[in-house]
């Protein structure tokens, strides 16, 4: 994410909307890609990111400046983010065995791991994990916040973001080494 | 001297996303030169559970979000100042305007006078009730009780004596 002049951002606490654009500016991208990899779809992360924008339009009158505003839209849009996940976990994706189960090893084979492969990939192996280990992959190795980051993002220990991020490795590890087994068996 | 699981927990997290010190670092590489399995384990982890995400296109963000946003803080803005005007007229409703409480305090004085001025007047008939009530009783009794004749036979005397 931008860094953002703190003057941009007094002018958009009193209300100036061309200094919100801007804001807007810096901000849109990590918000919109944190909201479209948690909720795992365009039309949630559409609706995830407004509602980002508008709390920190209506939050920003009292933002004191005591932490880094980076780091405060991280920890509003990853939290917008897993509320709305965790709210609509029914409403599942894909289950990755219909994706990359047997009838469609064969169609990944000649693929090639190209782009489009490798953004669905990632879309099922994130939908394979619950919102609070999704968000921590989401923030580590697609926007590359270290621990610490997250950590505040989140609002939990260092130990904690560790925790999740190595049981959400342990099992793409074990989803990818069943594919394997998949795609040997379809041969 | 540490175990393979060791490393393999530091290379899942710490050492994958480096987040370990110097020491630590030199560690783990000395024990991946010796160790075909952990190098294997390694190679795994990177290509199979981080690479993917890392590599991972960037969504654009779809140009209707700056509008819709927008509209957004429009449409609050408006609700906002209804919110307001509607607030106002309620405590125009509710507060006194600056000049009531001193009509109020002027009137209560008034009435405070008026009942003290009425007492004093009740009070100055009653007594002047009572005057004429004495006047009366005396004529009633005759001047004779105030006479000073040299024989002081006035009724009151005759009574006592």
């Amino acid at each position: 994410m931008e860094d953002i002049n703190k003057d941009i951002l007094i002018r958009a606490a009193q209300g100036d909307i061309q200094a919100f654009e801007d804001v807007y500016k810096a901000s849109s991208s990590f918000v919109y890609n944190v909201a479209f990899r948690v909720v795992n779809n365009r039309e949630d992360a559409l609706e995830v990111s407004q509602e980002v924008f508008m709390i920190i339009y209506h939050k920003l009158k009292n933002f004191r400046f005591e932490s880094s505003f980076k780091t405060w839209v991280y920890r509003i849009t990853a939290n917008s983010a897993i509320n709305f996940a965790k709210k609509n976990a029914r409403k599942k994706t894909v289950p990755f065995e219909e994706c990359f189960g047997e009838g469609a090893v064969e169609s990944e084979v000649k693929a090639h791991m190209d782009q489009e492969h490798q953004a669905s990939l990632v879309e099922n192996l994130l939908g394979e994990l619950n919102a609070d280990q999704r968000a921590c992959v989401v923030l580590r190795d697609i926007q590359g916040l270290s621990y610490e980051e997250i950590a505040q993002a989140l609002n939990i220990n260092i130990n904690t973001v560790r925790s999740r991020l190595k049981r959400a490795r342990e099992k793409f590890m074990s989803l990818r080494k069943k594919m394997d087994y998949e795609k040997v068996r379809s041969i | 001297m540490k175990k393979c699981d060791q490393f393999k927990s530091q290379i899942l997290t710490d050492y994958m996303d480096k987040e370990l010190n110097k020491i630590s670092i030199e560690e783990i590489e000395s024990h991946l030169l010796d160790c075909g399995d952990c190098r294997v384990f390694f190679k795994e982890v990177k290509n199979r559970t981080v690479l993917p995400f890392q590599q991972a296109m960037r969504q654009p963000v779809p140009e209707e979000l700056w509008d819709l946003v927008k509209q957004n803080i429009e449409h609050s803005n408006h609700a906002t100042v209804h919110l307001e005007n509607f607030i106002g007229k309620l405590k125009g409703l509710i507060t006194f305007p600056r000049m009531i409480p001193a009509f109020a305090s002027l009137i209560l004085m008034l009435l405070a006078g008026s009942v003290a001025l009425n007492t004093i007047q009740t009070q100055r008939y009653q007594e002047k009730d009572q005057g004429e009530f004495l006047v009366a009783l005396l004529s009633s009794t005759g001047s004779q009780a105030f006479s000073d004749s040299s024989d002081l036979k006035t009724p009151i005397e005759h009574y006592f004596l």
